[in-house]
This record gives structure tokens, sequence and C-alpha cells, in this order.
């Protein structure tokens, strides 16, 4: 490793002087160029906000910065030396972290526990006293006002206070610069709130963070400097007012994206494909009652934690209601179990599409036809091979999924495309409803808007889809009508022209 | 033959041995266990080619190896859905001492009748195989039982009724039709081989081309992800383990026509052995991937290498340090290759990741 002082090119002295700056980051994998003469300075108190499609090369510069890849050329300087390379061990030292989106915490050890195990582990220190360590997770969880448990097991907190819990851990090992994957993805829009207080308070600690995200609105709202990426190059760099979210997408996708409402018109005479009636479920929602006709998509929003999610996990019978009725076109549905909604013609793309939603070590074909499996059966109750191969090349074009071919496993696939996989499972069994939750999580917005095109092509063609999402410029854009369950029950519900970002936010506000 | 048609089969060649080269690319641990195989049956003829390429020997090895190969594709078929079933050997020796002591209950002095007998005796025996099956199934998938935990609780309860019930004495009388059964053979290749190349057949049929099969592969491979697809994650996990009793069922018919004597006690060390052969035929512990001609190979392999041992005049222990250096070496070559896999092309995931 070479070290040499680099003086810094700022003038303001040291007040200015970035504490990590990278100089022309180039890295190849076989034949794709990941990341091409990449350069970035992060400055302390500075939130930074790392922007662009998936695969444009953000988590291999992380990688690179964090020491868990080696670049092929270029330079990291941190506080003025020069390395041409970190390890994992340095980047910590040097008060390097990363957060990612699972947070790598240990879920049956106790928040305190977590927030200074590793560190301790860092350090290599032999023995583990409990009372210091619970000093120690209490100062930092004090200093910075938060509202924790430190003796709950970290398994048990939410999604939300799983990050606080990787944040404090982060700090604890002195941490100056905090790289932060995707931090708002599963957060309502209070836990947001609260999340971007905390980053004010360490901003005045003098911690530099960068932010890795999706959502254009959330940029502009955080972070002072930007830097967008697209096919390993940084395309702009700037501070934030010189953004705003159009060109930030123009320049993440290359393209023109616009915000549009496309809604097809429905006939008023469409039949109602299912049929929702006094569902209750004690302690999650009470006296759930609405309809879907036949090619409408219908949003449902709310506040995590509204009841919006075991609604839609009823219907999917995960959970079954105390009372009320389902009806799948007229037709009574047993909530007694998964299979039973699945056969009843009703699907469900889950939040959690990684552990829910796919196989990943297994092929997309095998993922595609998960779920339809009866459906692919010869009349001697053996699956019917060339049936099972339409369907799968039928669905890998129709979606547009983008892999070499359908043999490839799930788990080398990005979000968007693992997305359409599990849609094309579900497209498979011909469900005439179909729930999804959160369906563009973590899909980058060229595809998203693709998939969202995808749901309006199924919905043209007679099925009923409800979009459960936070994201208001995605239910505006497809929806027909949007429920907004507020505490267990449908409180309002938008039609026609009051489908807008800002009537959504009001009601959910309300 | 016109041009064209020539051209058409030569196209009909070419694409055939295309998916042949594309199969066994896919299927790398099968491949390396064919490596392994040749090279063992190489190794053996070269060292000791009198006995070892001897008529008897061959016939030793296709004797020998129904049994565990049997055994070892039940435990495949466990470890598919990520489960495990310690209890197999202890199923096939109760359902050996079951069709024994039936048999020797219903006894006759009329041979004829004594030849009828057989096939319902060995219904009974792989019934017995079921039943001890669906008890695992049921522990597993409705009980909710880890499965290492359900069998080996399985394992001491069949073990200990067939000691109580046999005394732990060895019990001697099986149905002649099973002994004589034990020494046909097809030409060179004995009928006990033939039963087990049938049973892999079927079960490779039941993995590959049945609803059933499929959903044990899924279930293995993400079982939450099953639950979410609509796979009704109980009667997968009660059937595979049914028919893993069966099998176990047909195991102890194997015992019996080998050698007509059933004891508590038998086959005690092929509870890991077939561990062994199913991990060496590229089933993977953690579910989801499993081959069954894998697990044909493998058991031929170390089949294979126990008889050249004896050619060779070593020991038992000598056989079980190969066992363990074999299973090793395999893990090893295969931790070996996956690192290069992963040097070399982790574009798509570098290039894909967020």
């Amino acid at each position: 490793m070479e070290n040499e002082p680099v003086t810094s090119t700022k003038p303001g002295g040291d007040e200015r002087s970035p504490i990590l700056s990278v100089r022309g980051i180039s890295k190849r994998f076989g034949g794709v160029q990941a990341l091409a003469d990449v350069s970035l300075d992060l400055y302390p108190g500075e939130v930074h906000c790392l922007a662009g499609e998936n695969g444009c090369g953000k988590s291999t510069l992380i990688k690179v910065i964090s020491g868990a890849e080696t670049p092929d050329s270029g330079k990291i300087v941190v506080d003025g030396v020069g390395h041409s390379q970190m390890n994992t061990t340095s980047a910590i030292e040097s008060g390097i972290q990363v957060i990612y989106q699972d947070f790598s915490l240990f879920p049956s050890l106790t928040v305190a526990e977590n927030i200074v195990l590793t560190s301790a582990v860092a350090v290599q220190k032999k023995f583990y006293s409990a009372t210091a360590a619970a000093a120690r997770a209490r100062a930092i969880v004090d200093e910075l006002q938060l509202d924790l448990d430190l003796d709950a097991e970290v398994g048990t907190l939410s999604v939300a206070n799983k990050q606080l819990t990787a944040i404090c851990r982060a700090l604890v090992s002195d941490a100056r610069v905090i790289f932060m994957d995707e931090p708002t993805t599963a957060l309502t829009h209070t836990e947001v709130k609260r999340l971007f207080e905390l980053v004010d308070k360490l901003r005045d600690r003098g911690v530099s963070m960068v932010f890795v995200s999706h959502k254009l609105s959330e940029i502009l709202q955080v972070s002072q400097q930007v830097t967008i990426m697209r096919s390993g190059k940084v395309v702009t760099s700037g501070p934030v007012e010189e953004f705003d979210t159009r060109s930030i997408a123009r320049h993440m996708t290359g393209r023109d994206i616009e915000d549009v409402r496309i809604v097809s018109d429905l006939p008023d005479e469409a039949p109602v494909q299912l049929e929702v009636e006094g569902l209750t479920l004690k302690g999650a929602y009470w006296d759930v009652n609405f309809n879907v006709k036949k090619g409408e998509i219908i949003g449902v929003t709310g506040l995590l934690g509204s009841g919006r999610t075991e609604i839609a996990e009823s219907l999917f019978g995960l959970l079954t209601p105390d009372h009320g009725q389902v009806r799948v076109e007229g037709e009574r549905v047993q909530l007694a179990s998964i299979a039973d909604s699945v056969s009843a013609g009703i699907g469900y793309v889950p939040e959690d599409r990684l552990t829910q939603g796919l196989f990943l070590e297994k092929s997309i074909a095998d993922n595609i036809i998960a779920g339809s499996l009866n459906q692919h059966r010869s009349k001697w109750r053996t699956l019917d091979f060339r049936k099972v191969k339409a369907t799968i090349s039928r669905l890998f074009e129709e979606l547009r999924i983008k892999a070499p071919n359908v043999k490839a496993p799930v788990r080398t696939l990005s979000g968007g495309n693992a997305q359409r996989v599990v849609l094309a499972k579900w497209l498979a069994t011909n469900p005439k409803v179909l729930i999804l939750n959160g369906p563009t999580v973590g899909v980058d917005v060229g595809s998203k808007e693709q998939i969202l095109e995808l749901l309006r092509e199924q919905a043209g063609q007679g099925m009923a889809i409800i979009v459960i999402s936070d994201d208001e410029p995605e239910l505006v854009s497809c929806c027909h009508r949007v429920l907004v369950v507020t505490k267990g029950r449908i409180t309002d519900e938008l039609v026609g022209d009051d489908v807008s970002v800002e009537r959504i936010q009001e009601s959910m506000a309300a | 033959m016109s041009d064209s048609s020539f051209k058409d089969a030569n196209n009909r060649l070419d694409s055939a041995v295309r998916g042949v080269i594309e199969r066994a690319q896919a299927n790398r641990s099968m491949l390396r266990m064919v490596l392994v195989f040749v090279a063992a049956f190489a190794l053996f003829a070269f060292l000791n080619p009198r006995v070892f390429l001897g008529s008897l020997n061959l016939q030793n090895i296709m004797v020998a190896s129904p049994e565990i190969g049997v055994i070892a594709i039940a435990m495949m078929l466990s470890m598919l859905t990520g489960g495990i079933d310690l209890s197999l050997v202890s199923i096939a020796n109760l359902s050996a001492i079951t069709m024994s002591t039936m048999f020797t209950a219903m006894v006759t002095g009329s041979g004829e009748f004594n030849e009828a007998m057989a096939v319902p005796v060995l219904l009974v025996g792989i019934l017995v195989g079921v039943g001890c099956g669906l008890l695992n199934g049921v522990l597993i998938g409705i009980v909710g039982i880890t499965p290492i935990l359900a069998t080996l609780g399985t394992m001491q309860i069949l073990n200990g009724v067939a000691i109580v019930w046999t005394g732990g004495s060895t019990l001697y009388g099986a149905p002649a039709t099973f002994t004589t059964f034990g020494k046909l053979a097809i030409g060179p290749v004995p009928m006990l081989f033939a039963v087990f190349i049938v049973a892999a057949i079927l079960i490779a049929f039941l993995v590959n081309s049945t609803t059933l099969g499929r959903k044990i592969e899924l279930q293995g491979a993400n079982p939450v992800a099953a639950r979410f697809s609509g796979i009704r994650s109980k009667a997968v996990l009660i059937g595979s383990y049914a028919v893993g009793g069966a099998l176990g069922g047909l195991a102890g018919f194997l015992f019996l026509a080998r050698n007509p004597t059933a004891s508590a006690d038998y086959g005690a060390s092929y509870v890991l052995l077939v561990i062994v052969i199913a991990v060496l035929g590229g089933t993977n512990p953690n579910g989801g991937f499993a081959s069954v001609a894998g697990v044909v190979i493998a058991t031929l392999t170390l089949q294979v290498v126990s008889s050249g041992f004896t050619a060779m005049r070593l020991s038992s222990y000598q056989y079980a340090i190969a066992q363990g250096v074999i299973l090793v070496a395999v893990m090893v070559i295969d931790a070996i290759n996956w690192r290069k896999f992963r040097n070399k092309r982790p574009a798509p995931m570098a290039a894909t990741g967020k």
C-alpha cells in the first residue's frame, strides 16, 4: 500500500478539506466496466447523495471504498493520505462505515450488544463486560436523544429501530463517513422524518454521510451534494440546488421520464371481480369494505402499521380474519390458507421480494413456474413439459426480463428484473385478482415505469389489481382509485381527479 | 437420401450433442462424480486386475450396492426438502423384521402357499416403511420439529421397538422367493441391482416430472417463498418423507433377499454412509438441489472403493479413512471451483447490484 500526502485543492483551509476523496477509480469485471474513472469528495458535516439506476456501479464504488473490492486503478485519499486500495479493517479504522439494507445485525442479541459488540471485536477485545457495554450503548443513544430500548432483542424491532441500532453501532466505532444503502425504503413517513432529524444531528457532529437512494424527492430534501452515476461513470455532480427531480431522473436514465397519470376508461357496467365485506381482524383492521372491478387498478396506502399489509395478507390467506367475507367473481373464498386463495385466483407479490417472493438459487424458469405447477399437468398428472416451456418463454419475453437465458439463477438479477420474475410467477397462474405490496421498492426509475405499464396491460386484459404503496407518484400514475387506510380502517377513497400526490398526502395526514 | 434430409439429420445430431454438453455443464457435480468413479475403478483395476476385475468381484459390487443405494436415494429425498432422515436404516430393519416374523408365523408345509405369500409380505414390509415415513412427515411437517431431531427420535423409537420385538436376537426366515430372487440375474446383472436402478428411475421421474417432485425442490430451496407461492408445505413434507419411508421398506426387502436374516442392528454403519453418498452425489444439504443419477454413481463409487480395498487386502478401517478422504476431497474441489467461479464472473452481480 502506498502512502503519500495529497494536498487539498479546495481553498478554505482545514474546514473544507475532504475526509475522504476518491480519485479516478476504475474497476473491470470480465467484460464489464463497472467503474470508469470515478471521482468523489466527501466533506465533514455534509450529506452526499449517490444516485443512479441499478447496475450503474454505486454498490461497486461503495465496496471499493469499504475495502470489499480492489480497484484496478485510482486512489482513495483518507485525511490527505492516499491509498491504492483499502481493506475492510483499515476502512473501519479510518472511520468508514457502511450500513447495508439488511443492516447486518444479530437478531438474537440485544440492541446494546449489537451496538457495542462489533467494535469490541474490531479492536480484538478478548473479554466482554455486559455492564460496560450497556454504558457505552446508553451513552450513544442518549447523546442522539433516541427512543431505543437497549435491552430489546433486535429481531423483535421494527425496521426503523433496527436502522437506528445500525447507526449507533457505526458511531460507537467512531464513524466519520457513513454510507447508507437505500436508508428510507422500508420506513414510513414519520420514520423518515425522524431519520432526517437524526441525520441533521450527525451533521453537527461533523460526520459525512452518503445516501444511496432511488427516491428523488428525498434526495433533494436531505442532501447537500448530489452525484449521479450511469454505466459506471459519474454523469454529473454538484450542490443540490442545481437539481430538481426531473433533471435527476434524466441524468439517471439518460432520457426524459414523464410523470404522468395513465389510467384506462372503465365502463360503468364492468363487473365486480373482488368484493370485500365487513372484513375484521381484531388488533389489525376493522370493518373493511371495498370492491375492485374487472380491469381496475386500485391503490391502497397508509402509514406503515396502519393495517394495509394485514388486509392484503388476509386476502391472500396468510392471516385469518375474525369475520367478514371475500368473494372473487361472486364466489366466496375460504381464507384458511394461501393455497386456498391461490386456487381462488388471488395472487400476491409480497413486500419482501428476496425471502418471500423468490427462490434465489433457482433458475428464472423454476421461479416462473413455481406457483402454477398444478395448472401444468398432463392427463397422467405428470408435468406437461411442452406447456411448461411455452409458459416460461412466453412470460420471459412478455415481461422483458433481462437475462442471458431462463436458466440463469434469479440471484444474479437486478431488483427490477427480479420483481418481473415474481410478477411472471403470478401471471403464470392466470390470477383474477393480483395484489402487489410495494411493487417498485428497490426498483430503479426506468424499470419502475415499465412495471407500472405491465400492470396497466394486465388490467387491460381483465385482471383486478390492488397496489399497496407508499410511493404517491406511483399510485397517481396507475391507479383508478386510491383507498387510504388509517389505524385499521378505510378512512378515505380518492376517485378521478382527486387522485393526486397532494390529495393523498393530505388524506393520510388527516 | 436427399441432401436436405441429410442436413436435417446433421442438425438434429448437432443439437442433441449440444444438449448433452449443456446438461453435463449444468450438472457439474454429476460429472465430477463420474470422474471419481472412473478414476477409482481404473486405479483398482490397475493395482490388482486379477481379483478386482474378476466376475465374482464385479457381481459382488452390484449385489452389495442396492441396499445402500436405495437408502441413499431416500436420504437424498429428505435432504432435497432441506431436511435429513436419520431413521431410514431403522425403518429398513423394522420392515425386514416384520416381513421375517410374518413369514415365520404363516409358514406351512405347502411350498406353493409360501411362494404365494411373497408378494403380500413384501407389500406389508413396504407399508411399514410408509407408515414410519408418515410419522416422520407428521412430526416435521405438522408439528414442526426440526428434521434432524424428529428423525433422531423416530430412529431411537423404531430401533428400540425392533430390539424389544426380537429380544435383540437375529431372526432367521424369509420367503424362499425372496432369497431366490436375490440370486437371480438378468445376464450379468443381478436382479437386486435391477431393482435399485428401477427405484432410481422412479424417484428421478418423481423429482423431475411430477408436481410433487418440483414442489419438494422448491420447498427445500426456500420454504417461505414456497408457502407464498401457494405450495402446501405440510403435504409436500409428509409426501416426501412417506416416499422416503417406502424406499426404507424396500431396503428392508433387499436386506432379506441378500441374506435371509433380520436383526435390529443390521447396517448400523449405513446411517452416516448414506449421508456421505447423498452429498457426494451432488445433493445440497441446505435443500433444493439434488441428482438421483449423482447418488447412484456415488453409491457405486464407494462400493468400488470398498471392494477395491478388499481386493488389496486392506481393512474396513482403512476403508473408513478412504470414505472420509473422498468426502473431504470432493468438498475441497467444490470449494475451490466456487471461488474461481466467483472471481471470474462476479460481473453480472456487480453490474446489476444496487
